[in-house]
């Protein structure tokens, strides 16, 4: 036997970007950089192409101001600095494929214009069909979108400009940190179709500080709890069921301060919803934690129902939702409605308790029933955003808004999307699900149709004041959430120094049987166009098989095996937040095998129907 | 005991105990993947539990009878009545733990 199937090493992001931020650093301390002859460099992190760092030194302590000039007065993006000698300063909100005007001035000071030219963004960029709002309204802030299909996660102006885009697969939502760093998801993904290894806490100009791994993962949404720490949405990837499991994990070590298992205080199976499966039966899309109340919410798409638990002894407090067809004993946990006029929610996102204790979320609608005979189609269906008031003394609930369900199918999303609470009467409304055929709403995932021209999705995020809608941004594409956040905030914008990797992977599920067969000592052959990309604590194998073939990666050192069973059967997912993995190709297949459990080197083979074949590459788990 | 019968062949077991029916497709995966599983199983308990294997594609009046939608498809029948169904790929610990279920029932 010669030769290997094609191999890479992937050093992490955090220590590229290390080097990127060493090299620049180094190269500023030997330059005698000025206002006058200030070092520039566009996405010294890699991953934030439309930001820039410009660094100086001054013979005093000044404070500086940075203003991107925009393409009218409005758009200018302007933000100043602290009193510092030397100036390392993030620029943001730099246009793309433009000769962006910079200005830099010092306190009382000069002042210095310099142009950034920075590349235009890839074709795959969210396309803005349409902005509508005042930028009196919008001010320095942007509507933040992340993925739900292969675009990436970009941020719009008033003007529906891109003034921020990040180039790697961060998913599920934006959130701002109080420090106001941004918290996403990392760009690894461990399991299909979206669990993501961890999370990132970064600055706007794509520095990371700390990257948190989880045993379990991530999915759809964290939260910061006032004390700091933070509450992740996970998930016991070696057990039969996903997406019902919430932990609290420490922001200093990462480690696991509280675990929330769904299944504690609801059984699988009961209250499903249209797009329920045994696998996937509860869906959590969101977690919100209310101080006054000490209790968390928390959005089960599956069950079309949010559920509030006591934070310190777990115990079910109660449910918002349609009670049809729950069991009698879950029955005293629901409201009663009061006044009219009132709609349960059914597949609903992102929970939000208000200061004052009401609940909202996006109400998607999906099949608007919990009666099968009553689904709704898409094409008949619509979405909102939806508050209702609860008294829990009483258990009654009161729906005290709505917006959404006057624009019909054309704001229906059957998944992803958000509503965003800033003050009474003033709301985000998200609906970035949309998805036509032919023209209709379609009933299907556009994430399993990329590509087929007869499938065009919109994302529809608008904001509501006093219920008039002040702002609309529609963009080609599906994206999971929207936020409004400013580029700039008022603490560190941008600290340099070494990132921190936090927590833990998990030990990847093994199949419980191993094919016991010799290998026929041939590598795989080509026509499977397999590959293994190998990181430093784990490995990810990509190929394409045929449908029904059976496939097994097995990790050999001597008598000790690991099995690894690979699907290549069609996948019928009722729920895909996140299509931004899915291939083109169904024939294609993704195996990430963390290193964590196993120890030594291991020979890469790979069973294919009646052959075991070598891959010619060994993987190093750390010393035996 | 592992076999693959027939429509025929599967009434001289009709009654039997307790028989573990797996309905597979030649064109699945999971099905034969499953195939590995079940001999690992068989292997454990040898003549004590019947494992009849069930062509999808060519056994359709059993597939009708026992209503099989999909494949792979693991019925548990005890003494001919169907006690447990399983569908899709499952692994060795949750099947035993089925046939342990009704094992000791006997």
């Amino acid at each position: 036997m010669a030769g290997r199937i094609s191999y890479s090493y992937q050093r992490s992001l955090i220590e590229r970007q290390q080097e990127s931020e060493d090299k620049m650093l180094k190269e500023f301390e030997a330059g005698n950089y000025t206002i006058d002859n200030p070092m520039v460099v566009v996405n010294p992190y890699l991953i934030v192409p439309l930001s820039a760092v410009v660094l100086f030194m001054t013979d005093t302590e000044t404070a500086v101001t940075v203003t991107v000039r925009g393409k009218e007065r409005y758009g200018d993006i302007r933000h100043t600095f602290p009193k510092a000698q030397k100036h390392i300063l993030p620029v943001l909100g730099l246009y793309a494929g433009y000769e962006n005007k910079v200005e830099i001035e010092l306190y009382r000071g000069k002042k210095k214009t310099i142009t950034i030219q920075t590349e235009e963004l890839d074709k795959d960029v969210p396309v803005c069909i349409s902005m509508k709002t005042s930028p009196g309204y919008l001010r320095d802030q942007m509507i933040f979108i992340s993925p739900a299909l292969n675009q990436l996660a970009t941020a719009y102006d008033y003007r529906g400009d891109i003034r921020w885009h990040i180039n790697v697969p961060t998913v599920f939502d934006i959130k701002r940190l109080r420090n106001g760093n941004l918290l996403m998801s990392t760009e690894r993904l461990i399991e299909m179709p979206y669990y993501m290894s961890g999370l990132y806490e970064m600055s706007m100009t794509g520095k990371i500080y700390r990257e948190y791994s989880l045993p379990g993962g991530t999915h759809h949404d964290d939260f910061e709890m006032p004390d700091g720490s933070l509450l992740v949405l996970t998930e016991d990837l070696r057990s039969d069921t996903v997406e019902d499991m919430c932990v609290l994990i420490d922001r200093e070590s990462g480690e696991i301060l509280k675990t929330w298992d769904f299944k504690d205080v609801l059984t699988p199976g009961e209250g499903r919803s249209g797009s329920a499966t045994s696998k996937d039966w509860f869906h959590n899309n969101a977690v919100w934690y209310d101080e006054k109340t000490n209790s968390l919410t928390f959005s089960g798409r599956h069950v079309d129902a949010m559920i509030n638990l006591d934070f310190d002894t777990g115990k079910l407090n109660w449910i918002i939702g349609d009670p049809t067809g729950w069991p009698e004993e879950k029955l005293p946990y629901f409201f009663k409605p009061v006044n009219e006029p009132f709609e349960w929610q059914y597949e609903q996102h992102a929970c939000v308790v208000t200061p004052d204790g009401d609940v909202m979320c996006f109400d998607n609608g999906h099949y608007r029933s919990k009666i099968k005979e009553h689904y709704l189609k898409n094409k008949d269906n619509y979405s909102r955003g939806v508050r209702y008031h609860i008294n829990t003394d009483e258990m009654t609930i009161e729906q005290v808004w709505q917006y959404g369900k006057e624009r019909g199918a054309d704001f229906f999303s059957q998944y992803i999307s958000n509503v965003e609470y800033y003050g009474e009467g003033h709301y985000m409304v998200h609906s970035g699900g949309i998805q036509y055929y032919k023209g209709e709403a379609y009933e299907g995932f556009a994430a399993n149709m990329q590509g087929d021209p007869d499938i065009s999705t919109r994302s529809v995020t608008l904001e509501v004041l006093n219920d008039e809608v002040v702002l609309e941004l529609v963009v080609e594409g599906n994206y999971y959430r929207g936020e409004k956040l400013s580029l700039y905030h008022d603490m560190c914008n941008l600290k340099t120094g070494p990132a921190k990797r936090l927590g833990h992977m998990g030990v990847t599920k093994e199949f419980d049987t191993i094919i016991e067969m010799d290998s026929c000592y041939q590598v795989l052959p080509d026509r499977y166009a397999a590959s293994i990309k190998e990181e430093d604590d784990r490995f990810t194998f990509k190929a394409t098989f045929e449908k029904g073939q059976l496939v097994m990666l097995t990790l050999e050192k001597g008598e000790e095996k690991h099995g690894y069973y690979i699907s290549t059967s069609a996948n019928q997912l009722t729920a895909l937040c996140c299509g931004t993995f899915v291939s083109k190709d169904d024939r294609d297949v993704t195996l990430s095998v963390n290193k964590a459990g196993l120890r030594g080197l291991y020979a890469i083979k790979v069973i294919v129907d009646d052959e075991k074949y070598e891959t010619g590459i060994t993987v190093d788990c750390g010393r035996p | 005991m592992l076999k693959e019968i027939t429509e025929k062949e599967y009434e001289q077991y009709r009654g039997s105990s307790l028989v573990l029916a797996d309905f597979f497709s030649s064109t699945c995966g999971p099905c034969k993947m499953l195939s590995y599983v079940l001999k690992d199983i068989e292997a454990q308990y040898g003549d004590s539990l019947i494992i009849l294997k069930v062509d999808f594609d060519e056994n359709k009046e059993l597939v009708e009878e026992f209503q099989v939608t999909a494949y792979p498809t693991l019925i548990l029948l005890k003494e001919g009545k169907e006690v447990e169904r399983m569908q899709g790929l499952a692994a060795k610990p949750a099947i035993i733990k089925m046939i342990e279920k009704y094992k000791e029932e006997k």
